[in-house]
């Protein structure tokens, strides 16, 4: 029963992970088509690398989905490889029907994966799958263009043997374009080969093609690997040879390009008609141009920057707009202008909306390239250090303004060798421990709201709480007789006094430069937040603003003050009830719903020196677990900002972010509000 | 221990493999390399007893991996089992020709898979007794 039951279980798992993987390739598919589309319009010729890399994929899905028993999507990927077939083979040329057979595949298997162990929707979607299976046998029975016999090469057989069909297609297509054909030899390291090959093979691509990659024996014993690169380029074999920066032996030429030949070449070469796209002379594919398959154009982010500035700034006099409108309908004499007034501009604001959603929706990109990346890294440690760890990734798809992704690569690669470094155990620990020998590495990715939550949690030796405090007394961060609770010594840790000191990363299995990581996610608007249990583990959590061109933000005022609070950091607010309010050792104190929270009178934290009002506010912000509320006298409403950086002595001041502009022209400060929490907790004021 | 190396860029499709390949009956160790080039990797590092590989993967295929590992006379004995998705029979008969012991289809009847991969390292493991 249980072990029916653990079957089960692992069945449904298996389940899971076909259908993320199989939306990981329709996704690749997605963007490789619009690729296709795009470089048809440029070149006019469908690039055969985007070919090769949408028939894997199309090879991959037939074959996951064939495992998984979900025969019309298996079918349809199998018609749809077909079709790639031809094209990748020069057996056919793309058209427009072709792409739009395309989609519409993609779209159908996505619809199809979906519906996946639900077997009576799957089955109404059997017959629109049986429909286009149809039209795309019918697209596959137009007459394949002729293919002639190879040309001569004088290749080793060893290389010659080791050719796919499509990669024999490749050389054949070079030689049929007049490109000359070499074997270039490279000889490298076995444990760094994968830079140096990369290196030579992108030096090739810029001039030619990689038709090959083949390794072979390198004769030495043992540390060394060779690699014969089958190459075809136009160029004479000795601007070749000095583009690639090879030693003469290093070549060998296997034809040379049409023109230096000693022999006519042109003569061996096959018809042209077997390179309909790349030849003039070929004719034309009946009545379907190319030039508006594709509606994707590419932009400079800068651009769009400039675009999201002026959107700023209309909303800035939006909101002026709204205040004048306001003024107007209260006032008796104007108050039938005003409230058409105030109608008009309420229609502004859901256009401005409307605007800001479209322009920030074209700057998101999903998290995956910078996983991606983190993928490769883990997988080049692993095999480094010879330490058994798992990572795994969920939520790639989130999406995020594409300069906060970019921003966000280091400090989250950061996290991550950390974890792999230094928190996973080497396999004889973990088994002592009971733990499995292989650790696990996961990184998650969520959006809420208007903020993008990334975890990354590892099953490691967690950090050892007693030695970051001992550690920070040593270091005269905290004094001995500071009551600190667990969360607050965590927190620690993204103290640059502490953590960049080898010795506690060492040990407390958490690497250096975390507060660095603080610092940068901090710059993006962002927060980090450590929770950590010994011997089990720690989780590494960032929270992002989705977008850093435009913060909501919540005005309140101080006397004649007024600053900007990013919505995104406030948990709630209060009125301030005097009754509540608790001093201890010159500290003030409220209680809520039962929890300590420590205040701040944001009128001494810049040394405003006002005067206490009657009547205050409590802004509650949040920083992760850690809480802090602000005392300030009014709460002034929301609005839009754009946050602009600030220059001159105020610049250095801490807890101001920058400044922003507001309807009414004034100009007020943003509060950095992980600034701000982050001093309390440094403090010792905050308890578990 | 018998260990085993699993080539194939499908994490689900390794995954599925590395299964099957674990109720075998016999406790064995598995490496999985997601690529060609983790695969020359590993290589030298470990002591396989059988390999299985697809052909289509990016950067290095399963073809030229098979030629590279029949080449070398440090890993020529190695049993190597091609498992691909049905596509080009040039591509999977020029496999064999290559080197490869055997060929498997995807979709793999999981039984199937067990039968073939006890035969080939009962077959490894008696030419290994003989040198």
């Amino acid at each position: 029963m249980a072990a029916r039951r653990k079957r089960r279980t692992a069945a449904s798992k298996a389940q899971a992970e076909f259908v993320s993987e199989a939306e990981e390739i329709l996704e690749r598919m997605r963007n490789d088509f619009g690729l296709l589309a795009e470089s048809l319009v440029g070149s006019g010729e469908a690039d055969p690398e985007i070919v090769n890399s949408l028939f894997r994929s199309a090879h991959s899905l037939k074959g996951l989905s064939g495992m998984f028993g979900q025969e019309a999507m298996s079918e349809l990927a199998h018609h749809l490889e077909d079709i790639l077939d031809r094209l990748r083979m020069g057996r056919a040329t793309l058209d427009r029907r072709a792409l739009g057979l395309f989609d519409e595949s993609v779209t159908l298997s996505a619809a199809a994966l979906e519906k996946v162990g639900d077997e009576d929707a799957a089955e109404g979607l059997a017959e629109t799958i049986a429909d286009l299976i149809g039209r795309i046998e019918q697209w596959n029975d137009a007459p394949e263009a002729s293919r002639g016999e190879g040309p001569d090469v004088d290749l080793p057989d060893s290389i010659l043997r080791a050719l796919t069909e499509y990669e024999e297609h490749r050389l054949h297509a070079n030689v049929a374009q007049g490109r000359g054909i070499y074997l270039v030899d490279a000889t490298f390291e076995i444990a760094a080969f994968e830079d140096g090959l990369q290196e030579i093979q992108g030096a090739i691509r810029e001039v030619g093609e990689v038709l090959s990659t083949l390794p072979s024996p390198s004769g030495a014993p043992g540390s060394q690997i060779r690699f014969s690169l089958l190459t075809a380029a136009d160029l004479p074999p000795d601007t070749l040879r000095e583009r690639l920066e090879l030693a003469p032996d290093a070549m060998t030429i296997a034809r040379l390009p049409e023109g230096l030949a000693p022999e006519s070449a042109s003569a061996d070469a096959p018809d042209v008609s077997d390179q309909p796209a790349r030849d003039a002379s070929a004719p034309a594919a009946p009545d379907e141009t190319l030039k508006s398959i594709s509606d994707t154009v590419r932009v400079d982010i800068r651009k769009l920057d400039e675009l999201m500035n002026l959107v700023g700034e209309l909303a800035i006099q939006r909101s002026a707009l709204s205040q004048i409108a306001n003024r107007l309908a209260q006032d008796p004499a104007t108050s039938r202008v005003g409230q058409d007034l105030v109608k008009v501009q309420k229609t502004l604001e859901r256009k401005l909306q409307e605007l800001q959603g479209s322009v920030l929706d074209v700057r998101m990109v999903p998290l995956r390239q910078v996983f991606d990346k983190l993928t490769r890294v883990v997988r080049r440690l692993r095999l480094d250090q010879e330490k058994e760890v798992r990572l795994e990734i969920r939520g790639a798809d989130t999406e995020l303004d594409k300069l906060i992704v970019e921003e966000l690569v280091d400090p989250l690669m950061h996290v991550v060798r950390n974890a792999f470094d230094h928190a996973i155990e080497p396999v004889a620990e973990r088994e002592a421990a009971g733990k499995p020998a292989e650790g696990c590495i996961q990184v998650v990715a969520s959006q809420r709201g208007n903020d993008v939550l990334i975890s990354v949690s590892d099953d490691g030796r967690g950090i050892d709480v007693e030695k970051v405090r001992r550690r920070a007394i040593e270091v005269g961060l905290v004094s001995e007789e500071t009551e600190l609770g667990r969360s607050d010594i965590l927190d620690l840790i993204f103290h640059p006094g502490l953590s960049t000191r080898e010795e506690v990363t060492e040990t407390s299995g958490r690497g250096v430069g975390m507060d660095v990581v603080r610092s940068n996610i901090g710059a993006l608007g962002g927060l980090v937040d450590v929770k950590s249990e010994e011997g089990r583990g720690s989780t590494i959590t960032i929270m992002l603003p989705i977008t850093l061109a435009i913060i909501r933000a919540l005005i309140v005022g101080v006397g004649p003050h007024r600053f900007a609070v990013p919505l995104n950091s406030i948990r709630e607010t209060l009125l301030l009830d005097p009754d509540q309010l608790q001093r201890t050792e010159g500290r003030e104190l409220m209680n809520l719903r039962g929890d300590a929270l420590p205040l701040r009178r944001l009128d001494d934290e810049f040394r405003l020196g006002l005067e206490e009002p009657d009547k205050a506010y409590v802004v509650v912000l949040g920083v992760g677990d850690a809480r802090l509320g602000l005392i300030v006298d009014r709460l002034e409403g929301q609005q839009d900002t754009v946050i602009k950086p600030i220059q001159g002595p105020v610049a250095t001041v801490r807890g101001v972010a920058g400044a922003t502009e507001l309807g009414d022209g004034g100009a007020v400060l943003v509060l950095d509000v992980s600034a701000l929490v982050e001093d309390v907790v440094r403090k010792g004021e905050l308890r578990e | 221990m018998k260990r085993i190396l699993i080539v194939e860029d499908s994490g689900t499709m390794r995954s599925l493999i590395a299964s099957t390949l674990e109720e075998l009956g016999e406790p064995v160790k598995i490496d999985e390399a997601e690529n060609g080039f983790e695969a020359l990797r590993l290589l030298p590092r470990n002591a396989y007893d059988l390999i299985l590989t697809d052909i289509n993967m990016p950067d290095i295929n399963g073809l030229e991996l098979v030629s590279f590992v029949k080449r070398d006379e440090r890993y020529a004995g190695i049993p190597l089992v091609i498992v691909s998705t049905e596509g080009s029979e040039r591509d999977r008969d020029k496999g064999l020709e290559l080197g490869a012991d055997a060929y498997m289809v995807k979709p793999f009847d999981p039984d199937g898979m067990r039968t073939l991969v006890i035969d080939l390292l009962g077959r490894g493991a008696r030419s290994g007794d003989e040198g």
